[in-house]
């Protein structure tokens, strides 16, 4: 059962219709009395059956259908009397609660429609941002703890040792994050070392030791090993992300083109004071 | 906010990367050049490809990293958010929780500042997705008898009505009452989606979504929760539909329920419990919940197979301990839910010995001595127990328990009861004193259901008070202090010690256990304090001991006469909500023998690692919205993180 169906559910659809036509004659016809009329058709009653045997797997005894019917009256009644009160203006809850079942309808527009792969891979196409593979990294590292005891002088020092071949073992402080990082992705380095270090290592030159790099924890001297630079999947890789991302997309722009739709036909005027 | 680091020459440092990197700052060059393959140095290779099977994360030397997450988080499928005004479903959660901007069910944009790496949707499957079934117009809500009451006057639009269907359906909840009884429709609508909503937003090695729900009882408003993490698929998890308190509040009707899971559909499951803050003394109870016996040897030992963690610390309060249980711990009040429960009944001391941590850790080497079998003998981790669908533990970033609490400068945010409403005066928790925590660390070695599920399992994990700093110990009985320095820490104490969560094997003579630890800030949070060891005992009489040891800390303080460490000092600045890392450390370590080490004592070691003090989530707010800050709360916090305990038991030889 999908949302969709549940929306075309006739009670619902009764509701609705029955309260823009009230509305509607209410702006036409004020105080005309025409309105008093309710009807409970046999195609409502029978429905009422269907759903009770559906829940309860046999129809309704006699009296419960009468029950049922009864208090469908009763709803439409005091429905009725509650919007001629005016009950349902600027009431804020009533907004919003109207306001998220028109966008969900909205949403549910051309949902049954399963995309193909033509439009999945234009959809890859023109968000590939949102795909891209970030870039992929190997890298060594050596860490200086800002509470010391190195300084700017003598990590500098450090950095000309390193790059005239000493070895790594031994310079610098202990932390948890690795020396060695082999093919990680860039997104992933940002978790642990912080993001300005994640963008700052793509920018270094392959194979030399440079820094010092900045990151969350003090200061690191790098040499970046390997680089792949961020690229495009083919569909294949990704095709449930595409197909996740792409029906999200198109949920928000049905809510967005409706909406947009419907401003259209409004002149708002809005008088707010400089 | 100001929390930049400064230390002397960490600006120059700076500077240094700045114009190191200023040639090659060319958007679409450097990459480019650097590609793989055209590279030079030892690593760089020709096969190279970013598709090989691996670990593609940072990890320590012997393959592991810490994963953070939540365990527990609502979103509008459970009815008392939903119905209150949440209208983000488990989507939006994994979606904010994977780092993308949302908007909050009062309209904020919000945002992380930095990803996590799993989520459990943990929603309470008492009449899972109820709202979001009126929301939509759902048949089986609308045409159902009772379904239809609730339908209809939530959709009145009027809001007393409103408020009206959420309490006839708290009443039907408090009285065991399940409004579906027979009717579990609905249940398998909703359950389908929300373990469809986590397979979509599983991704392997980046993000793990795990399928979970809350079973959530509370016989007399005493809060009996307990979190149900799947290790399993959509395929698994769809074929049993989840327990709730309709069916039985009794934990052991749960831990029925998940045994026939696991022999239904050959899955694993296994239960956290709800931090028993607000418990009145049930949580950890000498005797079991419905014929009131002794908890006997079968007790403990399927509690301990079904539940080896505990929720020590979430939004409504930290657990780990009390000043009432902890009189000698100067740290011990520390977010504190200790004056109710949900329910009408006052809490006394008997029902508070019965809920921290750190007694029920204590209780639990009594009680294997009493029964062979440890019922308390359990990991650690934090989680939220947020119900906004948005899991924030950051002071500066917290969404609050409910949506009628986000942010905003309505006195709502502050002065809301959340707890104790029905109970004597005294006994009302307030929103202002909701805690803008926990989180889940995570031992393991890929970001899969499968490895942190068995890292859980395991209770090779630790909470945090929401900040991401990491922590690691093992303790052995032949480290030396070198083996904290050493390049291969992990693999070496691995080889010759036990991890967080374990069990340490009977004493060689003359030997005492040392634990390692390693403790490290978040790169986006403030430095560290002290790193802790808290070490709990049984003497020969069955009394049970605490004792808190410095075992690390920053700076040159010196511990005096009765060896208690001066405090670290605090640059919150309160009028502008900051602070400064030009105190604390970056990273700490230690290596502790036992000073008072009897082999023939049951014990346990956690660590507590403490931060320095940053501005409380009130304090923001004060300054954000320009409101009054609330005085019964503290300005500032120390943040912290606690490890799970490793256990010495005399003779154990495996």
């Amino acid at each position: 059962m999908n949302i969709r169906s549940m929306l075309r559910e006739p009670l619902l659809h009764f509701l609705l219709i029955g309260a823009a036509l009230f509305l509607l004659y209410g702006v036409i016809s004020p105080g005309d009395a025409a309105g008093r009329k309710i009807v409970i058709s046999q195609a409502k009653v029978d429905d009422m059956v269907r759903q009770y045997a559906q829940l309860w797997g046999g129809p309704p005894k006699p009296e419960q259908l009468t029950a049922m019917i009864e208090t469908a009256v009763r709803d439409e009644i005091l429905y009725r009397e509650g919007l001629a009160q005016g009950l349902e203006r600027d009431d804020p809850v009533i907004k919003r609660r109207i306001r998220q079942k028109v966008e969900v309808m909205a949403e549910e527009e051309g949902a049954d429609a399963a995309p193909t792969d033509a439009v999945l891979d234009a959809h890859l196409q023109n968000h590939r941002d949102t795909f891209l593979t970030p870039a992929m990294v190997s890298f060594d590292q050596v860490y200086f703890n800002p509470q010391g005891p190195d300084t700017p002088a003598s990590v500098a020092a450090a950095r000309a040792r390193l790059n005239a071949g000493a070895s790594a073992a031994g310079m610098g402080q202990q932390s948890m994050l690795p020396p060695h990082v082999t093919a990680a992705d860039t997104d992933l380095v940002a978790r642990d070392f912080g993001s300005d270090f994640a963008k700052a290592l793509v920018k270094l030159p392959v194979g030399q030791w440079s820094g010092p790099i900045g990151s969350g924890v003090g200061v690191h001297l790098v040499r970046l090993t390997a680089l792949a630079p961020p690229k495009v999947p083919p569909l294949a890789d990704v095709r449930a992300k595409v197909v996740r991302e792409w029906e999200n997309d198109r949920r928000l722009a049905a809510k967005e083109a409706s909406y947009a739709r419907a401003r259209a036909r409004y002149d708002v005027v809005i008088e707010s004071k400089p | 906010m100001a929390h930049s680091s400064k230390a002397r020459w960490l600006g120059a440092g700076m500077l240094a990367l700045a114009s190191c990197s200023a040639p090659s700052d060319k958007p679409g060059q450097t990459a480019g050049k650097t590609a793989a393959g055209t590279t030079t140095g030892a690593k760089a290779s020709a096969d190279y490809s970013p598709y090989l099977a691996g670990d593609h994360t940072p990890a320590a030397d012997d393959g592991s990293r810490p994963y953070y997450g939540d365990t527990h988080l609502h979103t509008s499928y459970s009815t008392d958010a939903g119905m209150l005004g949440n209208t983000l479903g488990p989507e939006d959660a994994y979606r904010f929780a994977k780092g993308e901007q949302v908007t909050s069910s009062t309209g904020l944009p919000v945002r992380l500042q930095r990803p996590y790496d799993f989520l459990v949707v943990s929603d309470h499957s008492e009449n899972l997705g109820l709202a979001p079934g009126i929301t939509e117009g759902n048949q089986i809500v609308a045409t159902h008898p009772w379904g239809k009451q609730v339908y209809d006057l939530v959709r009145s639009g009027v809001l007393a009505n409103s408020i009206k269907a959420y309490d006839m359906w708290v009443e039907k909840l408090n009285t065991l009452n399940d409004p579906f009884k027979g009717d579990n429709r609905l249940q398998s609508v909703m359950w389908a989606r929300e373990t469809a909503a986590a397979e979509k937003y599983n991704e392997p090695g980046k993000f793990t979504a795990f399928i979970g729900y809350e079973w959530t009882s509370m016989p007399d408003g005493n809060n009996l929760h307990r979190n149900v993490i799947y290790r399993d698929g959509k395929a698994e998890a769809d074929q049993l539909l989840p327990i709730s308190q309709f069916d039985s509040t009794d934990p052991e009707r749960l831990w029925d329920w998940m045994a026939a899971y696991e022999k239904k559909t050959g899955g694993r499951v296994l239960a956290i419990p709800h931090g028993g803050n607000l418990s009145n003394g049930l949580m950890f109870d000498d005797v079991t919940l419905i014929t009131k016996k002794p908890i006997d040897t079968a007790y403990a030992t399927t509690r301990m197979r079904w539940e080896p963690l505990y929720e020590a610390t979430q939004i409504k309060g930290d657990a780990e301990t009390d000043p009432a249980t902890s009189p000698t711990d100067e740290f011990a009040n520390f977010e504190r839910w200790n004056r109710g429960s949900f329910g009408p009944v006052k809490k006394t001391a008997e029902m508070l010995r019965k809920e921290p941590v750190r007694e029920a850790l204590k209780r639990g080497l009594a009680y294997e001595a009493k029964l062979g079998v440890n019922p308390f003998k359990f990991g650690m981790i934090g989680s939220t127990d947020a119900h906004t669908s948005l899991t924030t533990t950051q002071e500066n970033n917290f969404f609050g328990k409910v949506v009628p609490v986000e942010p905003s400068a309505d006195p709502i945010r502050f002065d809301e009861v959340m707890a104790g409403r029905t109970a004597p005066p005294g006994s009302q928790m307030y929103a202002r004193e909701s805690s803008a925590s926990g989180l889940a660390g995570v031992w393991a070695k890929s970001n899969t259901r499968a490895d942190l599920w068995d890292a859980m399992k395991r209770k090779e994990v630790f909470s945090t008070t929401g900040t991401r700093l990491r922590v690691r110990t093992f303790a052995g009985y032949d480290f030396t202090p070198q083996d904290v320095k050493r390049s291969d820490f992990a693999k070496n104490a691995y080889a010759h010690g036990v991890p967080m969560g374990g069990d340490l094997k009977a004493a060689p003579k003359g030997k005492v256990p040392v634990l390692l630890v390693q403790a490290q800030k978040d790169p986006d949070a403030a430095n560290l304090d002290r790193v802790q060891i808290v070490k709990g005992w049984l003497d020969k009489a069955g009394k049970t001991h605490e004792l808190v040891y410095d075992v690390a800390w920053s700076g040159n303080r010196k511990p005096d006469a009765n060896g208690r460490l001066p405090a670290v000092g605090n640059t919150v600045n309160i009028a502008d909500s900051s602070y400064t890392n030009n105190i604390g450390a970056a990273t700490l370590s230690a290596s502790w023998a036992d000073p008072a080490f009897d082999p023939a004592q049951k014990a346990f070691y956690y660590v507590r690692v403490l931060e320095i003090p940053t501005p409380r989530w009130t304090t923001y707010d004060a300054k954000h919205f320009g409101v009054k800050l609330p005085t019964d709360v503290p300005a500032s916090i120390q943040e912290r993180a606690y490890t799970s305990p490793i256990w010495y038991t005399p003779g154990k030889t495996i």
